[in-house]
């Protein structure tokens, strides 16, 4: 198993799939553009406004799974040296930064023709806004600070207070009075979302995801070559 | 021409500016990351040129370095 | 395989992680009024030592039939199916303000009945469904 996940095979087993990944790409894309704009139904009280639903919940659900992803190998890196995890964290931090400033800035634009306002102090966006800044910090720690050792150690210290975050991001819509609204897909139990409106939000998600594996190959195809240029110096 | 697809029953500001500020961040980590993938490659095999014929063949017995070197000529 | 380096480590990453989980617990149960985005009308009927002069935020949902227009003023009583409040407000509403939906009020408590809102927020639930027609 863990020899599988060495960085060798990893990069040989990813670079075939990369291909695929560009093919499938912008078809998908164009599809779930048509359904999300134009073939969904509007809501029945918010009207067309629900359309910016299909890019601002998946890419919140990309930018916490993300965070959680990252937390995991950060924290199994500082626990047992697994440099391999390194790499990897390195190339998914950018992308969950990047679905969490799309999460914020889709909210608030959704968030003035619905509660008529672009931003509130309640739980559910604040936590969502500390959640950026933690990406913001982990991003640097491992950018700016030179020493291996330090740096995974502020990460794992980022990473297990950003999981504390997570949680509380998910469940403060419930646990706390917010203008943002609860939960609208479960994993146990009912879905409130009509069937015409899932159509697009999974589509949604599948492209988010898609666009996700072909930019995480290409950092993590940086990341391998920037490792190997060291090596070559000892050749 | 119908236009109603298009302001979205007033609505249109808001739907539009959304997709396109995704569009807008996804494109431009897109194109970063491409940029600086292109520019490690470049450097790669820069660095690989410098080396005697010896050590290249050493290099190309590891699984990474030859695929990082062939599918590097293939794209050119 | 468990050699004492990555046991040392184990241990003092659950330390941290546990400390953190419990720093943070307490310093949310500290803020626990201003963690709440708005107060429903009946944590303001229970509630002692009330400061007039704050602006605070109510929320709960439109009662049918309470909403009265009249001029630039629009009066409707804001419920929680236990108590209610009635509010004032000079101004434009939300598209999504209508009556049995949710909504927050910005702005200054007269007394515990009687609200004047500087700003209104629609509050939105869970549910998407196309219009039925």
């Amino acid at each position: 198993m863990l020899n599988f996940l060495s960085p060798g095979n990893l990069f040989v087993f990813f670079n075939k799939i990369n291909k695929l990944i560009t093919k499938i790409l912008l078809p998908l894309a164009i599809v779930s553009l048509v359904f999300s704009l134009f073939l969904s139904p509007p809501d029945y009280i918010q009207g067309d406004s629900v359309r910016i639903m299909y890019v601002h919940v998946p890419s919140s659900w990309i930018a916490l799974a993300c965070f959680s992803l990252i937390g995991f190998l950060t924290i199994f890196n500082f626990l047992f040296k697994f440099k391999n995890s390194i790499l990897i964290y390195k190339s998914l931090a950018p992308i969950g930064m990047s679905f969490c400033l799309i999460s914020i800035v889709t909210g608030a634009i959704w968030g003035q023709p619905t509660w008529g306002t672009f931003w509130a102090w309640d739980a559910r966006l604040t936590s969502m806004l500390i959640l950026l800044v933690f990406y913001i910090l982990f991003i640097f720690s491992y950018k700016f600070i030179q020493n291996q050792n330090l740096s995974s150690k502020i990460c794992a210290t980022l990473a297990a207070l950003g999981i504390v975050n997570i949680f509380i991001v998910k469940y403060s819509v419930d646990f706390w009075s917010t203008l943002h609204q609860t939960s609208s897909v479960k994993i146990l139990g009912d879905t409130s979302i009509d069937k015409s409106m899932l159509v697009p939000l999974t589509l949604m998600l599948l492209v988010f995801l898609v666009y996700c594996a072909l930019i995480f190959l290409m950092k993590y195809r940086a990341e391998i070559i920037r490792m190997k240029k060291k090596g070559l110096k000892r050749l | 021409m119908n236009l109603s697809i298009f302001t979205m029953g007033g609505y249109g500001l808001y739907v539009w500016s959304a997709f396109a500020f995704t569009f807008l961040v996804c494109f431009f980590l897109f194109l970063k990351s491409r940029k600086s993938l292109k520019k490690l490659e470049s450097d790669f095999k820069d660095e690989v040129k410098k080396l005697s014929a010896e050590q290249v063949d050493t290099l190309k017995k590891g699984k990474i370095s030859k695929e990082i070197l062939t599918s590097q000529s293939k794209a050119k | 395989m468990l050699n004492k380096k990555i046991k040392n480590r184990s241990l003092a990453f659950t330390l941290f992680f546990l400390l953190s989980i419990i720093t943070i617990f307490f310093s949310l149960k500290v803020l626990d009024d201003n963690v709440l985005y708005f107060l429903s009308p009946t944590e303001i009927n229970d509630k002692e030592n009330i400061n007039f002069n704050k602006p605070i935020r109510i929320g709960g949902m439109v009662k049918k039939n309470s909403i009265i227009l009249n001029n630039n003023e629009i009066k409707f009583v804001v419920t929680d199916l236990k108590n209610e409040i009635i509010v004032s407000y000079r101004g434009t509403v939300p598209n999504l303000f209508a009556e049995g939906k949710g909504v927050v009020a910005e702005g200054l408590l007269q007394d515990k009945k009687f609200f004047i809102a500087k700003r209104i927020l629609a509050k939105h639930d869970e549910n998407y469904m196309p219009p039925k027609d």
